[in-house]
């Protein structure tokens, strides 16, 4: 085989990484925040008494979460200023795809999460003369989320991973950085190395706390 | 703007034979990553602590990094390495095989863990020989404990398979861009696309969800 | 004059969970027949007894003989604790979860050790299993699945899958307390049974009454030490220890 290894390309090129890299963090952060709070919000809906206010919602479920995610972003960017006529920045477009599209996973943890949450439990809340309302904050909000959190937690990092498919709309991350750089310095081993290597080093430890977290929840449940 | 599905009739043929390719990349992955998948929980389980090692970092590797990093490295990559080209369909069932068996060894792993302790002191207590426990009671357990999650799986390669588009591999997805771009309708092509993978994914969600149930009502498990 | 030689004999039999001690110097005998109940608080070391005995945990000093030779010997004495497994066969267990093989039929789980660890030939194998159910009354659930089954049956089908291997000595560690209380009383019927029939045991059990009714020799285990030994009218009824009488007390509600 053939090939000088020159890691120094890396260096060269370390800023523009870096500025990817603060693009997919970006994304990664703000998607995260939309996907958690709209997924409870669309779980709530999906367990409501009204089929009208269920059914367009786990319809939407079932559509972003049975079409790949690279679609879904073509779509976004393609489509959606072309039926809705709404204009975005390539940013804001990625953030909002992804963030809906992981609101959807979201949504089916909470859903599973609260519907786990023991009869007993609510009864006991009822017995204490909670309201319906008092009984979702007291009692099934805390053991939902804490039984959907080690889920909530593996979806982000998956939100992480996938955010790179924006550099195939031409979104500025880190991926699409390393494929500018790859492409111009011909070292596509060096420069993807080097880019995989940057996402495993963010994810991997956070896949560690989410496996600390579950750990706990496990033990103090048991 | 006007939204007319018409002008995709002229496109079917193309647009069956991206869904052929695509149904032919996930089954082959999920076939050989199934096989992969196996091999890699049992080396994760390795008295020999390198071998787990290794096993380990392999597995988080393939879960912490984007499947578009890894499909981008198989295919500019691995070629300067082998000293040979690889065609995209190559890179692709190998890219896909090499994740798709990192997910599934993790199924396996939960598998068999999930069977109690009290069974491995039952066979301790009836005198079973380690081979006849790992093969009678923890392997059939753990197969069928991970099937609907590995059925789960498949369907997760049947939509990450949508990526090695972006390594020209002629699947739905590039095929569906090629429409796009040629005619300039993106909304009809995409939301074709789309529907087509749901067509094929959501059917096979309900089936493990009804696997699921089924599995276990009969077992208990 | 001959001396009937004890079936168990242990000496000294020390365990501990890393720092914490379990047993601390267990010594006891178990005669031929003898039905051995052992009683006690929670965490006192009864169920670690039977699992010492069962082979599923290790020693750390002590000895113990089964049927005059040596069956278990403490890895301070020699390195890593030593079990004899031949002796091992020769001892049947029943555990508090069922633990039958929820991907086997009944009869499956029956003969499945026997064939495979007895030589047993499958149509022996059947033929046995097929006659203790049988006995139990059960012929009828032999290609069914143990989550087909009440708790007190698939409780039955394990004693009956531990009969398989005709075992000299049969331990059983809380069989029923995981039962709901009407489906106790069948299975407590079986250990009866097996106890008329001279088959000796030692047992588990959080139940007084039916520990009563079945014990030759009662034991209570406290603090990781024998407190007491000896017939079930007396440690039951009226303890010669202090510490016993307590405890009795405490469980019957009533003053000995």
């Amino acid at each position: 085989m053939e090939y000088e290894f020159q890691f120094h390309y890396i260096l060269q090129a370390w800023p523009v990484l870096m500025e990817g890299l603060k693009v997919t963090v970006q994304l990664t952060v703000i998607a995260n925040i939309i996907a958690l709070t709209l997924g409870f919000v669309i779980a709530l809906l999906v367990l409501s008494k009204y089929w009208l206010l269920r059914a367009p919602f786990a319809l939407m479920i079932e559509l972003f979460r049975c079409t790949p995610v690279l679609v879904q972003i073509l779509w976004f960017f393609y489509c959606v200023p072309i039926l809705f006529g709404i204009y975005l920045a390539p940013l804001p477009m990625g953030i909002l795809a992804l963030g809906i599209n992981l609101a959807c996973f979201n949504a089916e943890a909470y859903r599973a999460a609260i519907q786990a949450v023991p009869r007993e439990q609510l009864d006991a809340g009822v017995a204490l003369g909670f309201s319906p309302l008092q009984r979702v904050r007291y009692v099934v909000f805390p053991h939902a989320f804490r039984a959907a959190l080690p889920v909530l937690i593996t979806n982000g990092i998956t939100l992480f991973q996938q955010s790179a498919l924006v550099a195939i709309v031409a979104l500025s991350d880190l991926m699409y950085m390393g494929r500018q750089v790859a492409t111009q310095s011909y070292r596509p081993i060096e420069t993807y190395t080097a880019v995989a290597l940057i996402y495993f080093a963010i994810s991997f430890p956070v896949s560690r706390v989410a496996a600390w977290v579950e750990q706990r929840l496990d033990a103090a449940r048991a | 703007m006007t939204i007319d599905f018409s002008f995709l009739a002229r496109y079917q043929d193309a647009l069956l034979m991206g869904l052929g390719m695509t149904l032919r990349l996930t089954l082959i992955a999920f076939a050989l990553g199934i096989v992969w998948g196996f091999v890699l929980a049992l080396l994760r389980n390795s008295s020999i602590a390198p071998v787990r090692w290794i096993a380990a970092v392999y597995v988080e590797f393939f879960r912490g990094t984007p499947v578009l990093i890894q499909i981008f490295w198989i295919f500019y990559c691995m070629p300067i390495f082998l000293g040979t080209d690889l065609s995209n369909f190559t890179a692709a069932v190998l890219c896909l095989t090499l994740y798709g068996g990192a997910i599934m060894s993790e199924t396996f792993r939960a598998g068999m863990k999930s069977i109690g302790r009290e069974q491995y002191d039952a066979c301790h207590a009836l005198g079973l020989s380690p081979w006849t426990r790992a093969t009678r009671i923890v392997l059939p357990q753990a197969t069928l404990r991970s099937v609907p999650v590995l059925l789960s799986n498949g369907i997760g390669i049947f939509k990450e398979s949508s990526l090695v588009s972006a390594i020209g591999m002629m699947e739905l997805m590039f095929i569906g861009t090629t429409i796009s771009n040629r005619t300039g309708r993106p909304v009809e092509v995409f939301t074709a696309v789309a529907l087509i993978y749901f067509v094929v994914a959501f059917p096979l969600t309900r089936l493990v969800t009804w696997l699921e149930k089924r599995i276990l009502k009969r077992f208990a498990i | 004059m001959t001396e009937i030689q004890p079936l168990v004999e242990m000496r000294g039999v020390h365990k501990n969970y890393g720092t914490l001690q379990v047993l601390s110097g267990i010594d006891l005998e178990m005669r031929p027949g003898d039905r051995l109940v052992v009683i006690g608080p929670s965490g006192g070391g009864k169920s670690t007894l039977l699992r010492i005995m069962m082979g599923l945990e290790d020693i750390r000093r002590g000895e113990i003989d089964l049927l005059g030779k040596r069956y278990i010997t403490g890895h301070e004495q020699s390195g890593k604790t030593r079990i004899d497994s031949t002796l091992r066969k020769q001892v049947g267990m029943v555990f508090q979860h069922y633990t039958l093989f929820p991907h086997l039929t009944i009869i499956s789980n029956l003969t499945l050790a026997a064939i495979k660890t007895r030589g047993m030939s499958k149509p022996a194998a059947l033929d046995k299993g097929m006659q203790l159910l049988k006995r139990l009354g059960l012929e009828s659930k032999a290609q069914s699945y143990p989550s087909q089954l009440s708790g007190g049956q698939k409780q039955r089908v394990a004693i009956a899958r531990a009969l398989m291997l005709d075992p000299r000595l049969m331990l059983f560690d809380e069989v029923t307390s995981a039962l709901d209380p009407e489906l106790v009383a069948e299975v407590e019927a079986v250990m009866l049974e097996l106890a008329e029939q001279q088959m000796p045991m030692m047992l588990v059990t959080h139940d007084m009454w039916f520990a009563k009714n079945i014990a030759s020799r009662v034991i209570f285990c406290a603090g990781g030490v024998v407190v007491e030994d000896g017939p079930p009218e007396q440690v039951l009824g009226d303890p010669v220890n202090p510490r016993t009488r307590e405890f009795i007390e405490r469980v019957f509600h009533i003053k000995t």
